[in-house]
């Protein structure tokens, strides 16, 4: 079993409690200024950021850095695979003292809950490539509709069965489908299985725009498991990569030139 | 060299999160873990924590290691 912070049960059962929201580093100048208001070093954006903020996004509750291991204690560098049972139940314990001190409105909360959108995509694919799971695509040029099918999918998106299983990507055109294969439908829940590198993607299913939940529900069950999950390690991912010639370009430069040494030796002051 | 390690370490950081295999169950003949489900804008996160006045959870890394992607 992997033992990091943010696969750990504690922590996984405690962030149902918390809006969780991952970002991709240098993808998005105004992303990245939030970033640098959470954590920086040298005044610089690293390239992992890890924060506990108030509902309005403006305090930080725990302390910040490049990883959990600041706020909880842990690993920083070789042994980051293994970080001690300690560390991870103190996370999940604080998570739950947060939770109790920030309790939410409850079902005084106004709106529909919306589905957990990625940026788009370019970023969507490689993300769940990276996430080892398969992508939603709620694709229709028409807004309103768009709006409609993000109903219905999201009753099923946070329900018990689905939680955390597949991500999710909101899509008006045609051309943003330029790397997915196998697209035939011009409105539609398109299930897509992301490439090994995040670079294209292939259809899974089809779903039709106008399914409603029940329907929904059924259909990506079983589309969802029909994705195939890569299972290289994350050394022969990279190798067989780097062998391939398969690149990524970020839409904004890394700032991250710190060393290992240097990030344990801050940790540990 | 330095560099090499410092970017492997970064992305073990969130490669580690999102591949664990912690309570597994079926779904549809696959195997189902137990994943936070994350928002993926700070836009929509933040909207969703400002109207349900849940605390949040942020993380943020660059999805590629070496500029090879689909790996954190």
């Amino acid at each position: 079993m992997d033992r990091s912070f943010l696969a750990n049960k504690d922590v996984v059962a405690a962030s149902r409690k918390f809006v969780c929201i991952r970002l991709a580093t240098y993808e998005d100048a105004a992303e990245n200024e939030v970033l640098k208001g959470i954590f920086t070093m040298r005044s610089e954006l690293q390239n992992t950021v890890f924060g506990i903020l108030t509902p309005d996004g403006k305090t930080h509750i725990v302390r910040s850095g490049r990883s959990p291991a600041w706020a909880f204690g842990g690993q920083a560098g070789r042994g980051i695979h293994e970080q001690p049972l300690e560390s991870m139940k103190k996370m999940g314990q604080t998570m739950e003292a947060i939770a109790l001190a920030y309790p939410g409105k409850g079902k005084a909360a106004k709106g529909p809950l919306p589905l957990p959108y990625l940026a788009d995509l370019r970023l969507a694919l490689n993300v769940t490539a990276a996430d080892r799971q398969p992508l939603v695509a709620v694709f229709a040029p028409d807004a309103a509709q768009r709006k409609a099918m993000e109903r219905e999918l999201s009753v099923v998106a946070w329900s018990e069965q689905f939680i955390g299983q597949a991500q999710y990507v909101s899509a008006s055109d045609a051309k943003e489908f330029k790397a997915v294969k196998g697209v035939t439908v011009k409105t539609g829940f398109i299930v897509i299985q992301p490439g090994i590198f995040g670079l294209e993607g292939s259809v899974i299913q089809e779903i039709s725009a106008n399914a409603k939940a029940g329907e929904l529900k059924k259909q990506l069950a079983n589309a969802l498991g029909q994705h195939k999950p890569n299972t290289l390690s994350y050394y022969e991912h990279r190798a067989a990569g780097v062998r391939a010639g398969k690149r990524w370009e970020s839409k904004t430069p890394s700032t991250d030139n710190s060393s290992p040494r240097e990030r344990i030796g801050r940790q540990r002051r | 060299m330095m560099m090499v390690r410092s970017t492997l370490l970064a992305g073990a950081f969130l490669a580690a999160t999102f591949i664990s295999n912690a309570q597994a169950e079926v779904l549809k003949g696959a195997v189902k873990t137990e994943n936070i489900a994350w928002y993926g804008t700070w836009k929509g996160g933040l909207a969703e924590a400002q109207r349900t006045g849940r605390p949040i959870l942020l993380v943020s890394g660059a999805p590629q290691c070496h500029n090879v992607p689909g790996v954190w």
